[in-house]
């Protein structure tokens, strides 16, 4: 499976007359990119707008970030699977994409309604907060949605992310045709056998238990978000999209799965110091301790099918989920393939584990840091001169992390940064230390 | 350049040249200069720290008259008010050990910054280390030289209150904290990095030591649960309908108990879960679910147990980190011991 990934950088992007691309400048006819998103009858409101790197700006609320890919040789469309679009294997042929670009998906709807599960999560484009946030150094071309209000929440999650992946193809679109200024050609020829064999184990939270539906929106596999045992995916499927959407962070969105740094760099690295064998994906949050074993044991089995000696373990999610997927080290370390987990980590007061459940065999851990951001000491994010979204809080009335006593605030103000940072795929620095 | 520290260092009979066995029932005695050890450490610090006395106790002294010596060292420290206290190095030594650290924990009660070294497996490791700066040694005191260099290196930077970085940059042993920072690369390249290693064979260091879990052993068993008091515990985050007292949906700060006296069960309507964790419409349409008190009252009525306590205990038992809910958990248990509830049914999620 060969892909040629043709990258054309976006330093900026303007409204003007027509869509194109011209020397790292997007030109954006506004008018025609929400026409094509007012195709569907279900979207009540839709608007674009534009924030740019260092600028005095917030978008609140985020749901995702989607970087614009097209597909210009090759079978299958990007980001498949989605609310109708083609399920065919994707990974082959050429893909442009807008490198530096993000299509920030803006709207009050929740990811489902049981339990205080809200959309908390906001990009700034400037100050400590963006320090932390990759998305905060794109060009985003914000797509601020709102569905019928009499859907039902299901539909009005399809309604909103339906829009943000139109938006992103209407800009794709112009780069179709063009030569990229830079190709980057990935695919897996045989490497010696001498060198180590690495599968990746990508860990994604799926939220059909807590939620009792098995089509919520969240990370789907070629646009599946339910409980299913795991996945075997070939890294090129995954650059095209095929295991994409968001979860609770700004890590977990389409942006961060399609420039995963741990999936780049094992890329990278085949040939040279390992051979890259696959991603195994592994769906989370299993309800039964049975059932979380089960799965933990089985992607250790798939790894050891392929012939793994080496694996990397990330994963996207909070608490329950950590079970299968440090039981997914476990059981891989027990068959022999020498595993490395990277992890964010759990307040270590009072001389606490900082991982939920300790395991002996996770003996080789690289920390992203701690998960809650009352623990990196931001205290409260300065105020933004202008608010892409909502000028209020608009998530529901949950008394959250982020608006002590359950009061409206001015997003605009001093706030606090969104209560989870949860680096998964290892972008930044930012580690802890034992002292 | 900064001034001249003023250290007392700390030794035991042996290593004060007094002698072995035979010399460990010494009392505690200061002197006006470095003694035995403490010669070596003054040239190891040399002109950013100079030893202005040392307190020598023997080893069975103060473990034998524990209150006696501690109370000795601390009238010490306060006649001396030195800028640093520095202790040992007491290698693999069991009572020595024991006593540099609680050296070290009576300077820091004093507000004097305290440094001492002994051996990761020595018994004042085990007992202290949350609580006392230690730098590994050797099991033998013929690692001495390293050992007083890393020591006083530690010494002079505490002396100074300066930050003190990670342990193993600074060389100390860990004290159960851990603190936000930046390394030098990308999570993502320290993790393929690490694994080359690990599958090359080459050593590596693990950024998260395996903590082992807290055990809590149980309670012993009711006598009599006919007679006992019996309370409804629940972290499936039921709230009254509307969350009126704005408990949070995750990571509680605070649990809250209502008056159940009055109620036969809980009825839906009344009641909500709030909770992050878990598909909660169950729980609307039925709240004893998690707080199954129709059921209990049928037991209560039928003599099976004594009596329901009044108050039921909620919050929400999801993304709480162990300390906080340690803290919430020794509090409703406090609660729950002065009202001399005998047993508690805790319904998890």
């Amino acid at each position: 499976m060969r892909l040629e990934l043709g990258s054309f950088p976006v330093r900026d992007a303007r409204f003007g007359t027509r869509t194109r691309w011209a020397d790292g400048v997007l030109e954006i006819d506004r008018a025609a990119v929400l026409a094509a998103v007012r195709r569907d009858p279900l979207v009540s409101t839709v608007e674009l707008e534009i924030a740019r790197p260092g600028e005095s700006v917030r978008i609140w609320p985020v749901r995702d970030v989607v970087e614009p890919r097209v597909k210009a040789q090759g079978p299958g469309v990007v980001y498949p699977g989605w609310f109708g679009r083609s399920i065919e294997t994707v990974g082959r042929g050429r893909t442009h994409r807008l490198a530096g670009l993000g299509v920030p998906e803006v709207s009050s709807v929740n990811w489902h309604d049981a339990g205080g599960d809200f959309v908390d999560q906001y990009i700034d484009m400037s100050g400590p907060w963006a320090a932390l946030i990759p998305q905060s150094r794109l060009v985003n071309v914000c797509c601020v949605v709102e569905p019928e209000p009499a859907l039902a929440v299901q539909t009005k999650n399809e309604v909103v992310h339906r829009a943000t992946l139109t938006v992103a193809d209407q800009l794709a679109a112009v780069v179709r045709d063009l030569t990229p200024p830079d190709v980057e050609v990935f695919e897996l020829p045989p490497a010696a056998a001498s060198l180590p064999g690495v599968v990746y184990i990508q860990c994604v939270h799926s939220p059909q238990a807590m939620s009792h539906s098995e089509h919520t929106f969240c990370t789907g596999t070629y646009g599946l978000t339910r409980l299913a045992p795991p996945w075997l995916l070939h890294p090129n499927e995954i650059l095209d999209g095929a295991l994409s959407g968001p979860y609770r962070t700004m890590f977990a969105t389409s942006w961060a799965v399609v420039n995963n740094p741990v999936l780049l760099e094992l890329y990278r690295r085949h040939g040279r110091s390992l051979r890259f064998l696959g991603v195994i994906v592994f769906r989370t949050e299993w309800t039964t301790q049975d059932e979380k074993d089960l799965m933990a044991e089985q992607a250790g089995k798939l790894a050891a099918m392929l012939g793994a000696q080496g694996a990397v373990v990330t994963w996207d999610a909070g608490g329950n989920e950590f079970i299968e997927v440090v039981h997914a080290v476990r059981a891989c370390e027990r068959l022999g393939i020498k595993t490395v987990f990277l992890t964010s980590e759990d307040s270590a007061e009072g001389g606490a584990p900082s991982m939920l459940k300790p395991v002996p065999e996770a003996d080789a851990i690289v920390t992203t840091g701690f998960f809650n951001t009352s623990l990196l000491e931001l205290g409260r994010v300065p105020p933004v001169e202008r608010v892409i979204g909502y000028r209020r809080k608009s998530a529901g009335d949950a008394v959250d992390a982020t608006i002590a006593g359950g009061e409206a605030v001015e997003t605009a103000g001093a706030i606090a940064p969104p209560w989870r940072y949860d680096d998964h795929y290892g972008f930044n620095r930012l580690s802890t230390f034992a002292h | 350049m900064a001034s001249e520290l003023r250290a007392v260092h700390y030794v035991n009979q042996f290593f004060a040249g007094l002698g072995g066995e035979a010399a460990a029932g010494t009392p505690v005695q200061v002197r006006r200069e470095p003694v035995g050890a403490g010669r070596a450490l003054a040239a190891a610090l040399g002109a950013h720290a100079r030893i202005v006395a040392t307190v020598i106790a023997g080893d069975n002294y103060f473990s034998d008259e524990r209150e006696r010596a501690r109370a000795a060292v601390r009238d010490a420290l306060r006649e001396l008010a030195p800028d640093v206290v520095i202790a040992g190095p007491a290698f693999e030594a069991g009572r020595y050990g024991i006593a540099c650290a609680e050296v070290c924990r009576i300077a820091g009660a004093e507000g004097i910054p305290a440094v001492t070294a002994m051996h990761p497996g020595a018994p004042g490791v085990l007992m202290y280390r949350r609580e006392v700066l230690i730098v590994p040694t050797s099991a033998s005191a013929a690692d001495m030289p390293a050992a007083l260099g890393a020591l006083a290196r530690l010494a002079v930077k505490v002396g100074r209150r300066e930050p003190l970085g990670p342990a193993d940059v600074e060389g100390y042993l860990p004290r159960g904290l851990r603190k936000s920072g930046e390394r030098a690369e990308p999570g993502s390249k320290r993790a393929l990095d690490m694994l080359e290693a690990k599958l090359a064979g080459r050593p590596y260091a693990s950024e998260v030591p395996y903590v082992a879990p807290e055990v809590v052993p149980p309670a012993p068993p009711l006598r009599d649960l006919a007679r006992a008091q019996i309370a409804l515990v629940t972290t499936g985050g039921l709230v009254p309908k509307g969350n009126p007292d704005g408990q949070t949906s995750g990571n509680a700060k605070r649990y809250f108990r209502y008056p159940i006296a009055q109620l036969e069960t809980l009825r839906p309507g009344e009641w909500e879960a709030y909770h992050v964790g878990y598909f909660t419409h169950l729980v609307d349409r039925n709240p004893n679910y998690v707080l199954p008190l129709g059921y209990m009252r049928e037991l209560e009525k039928a003599g099976v147990i004594g009596a329901l306590h009044p108050w039921a205990y909620t919050l929400p038992g999801v993304s709480t980190p162990v300390a906080a809910a340690r803290r919430l958990g020794e509090g409703i248990a406090a609660q729950l011991r002065d009202a001399r509830v005998g047993g508690c049914l805790l319904v998890s999620t």
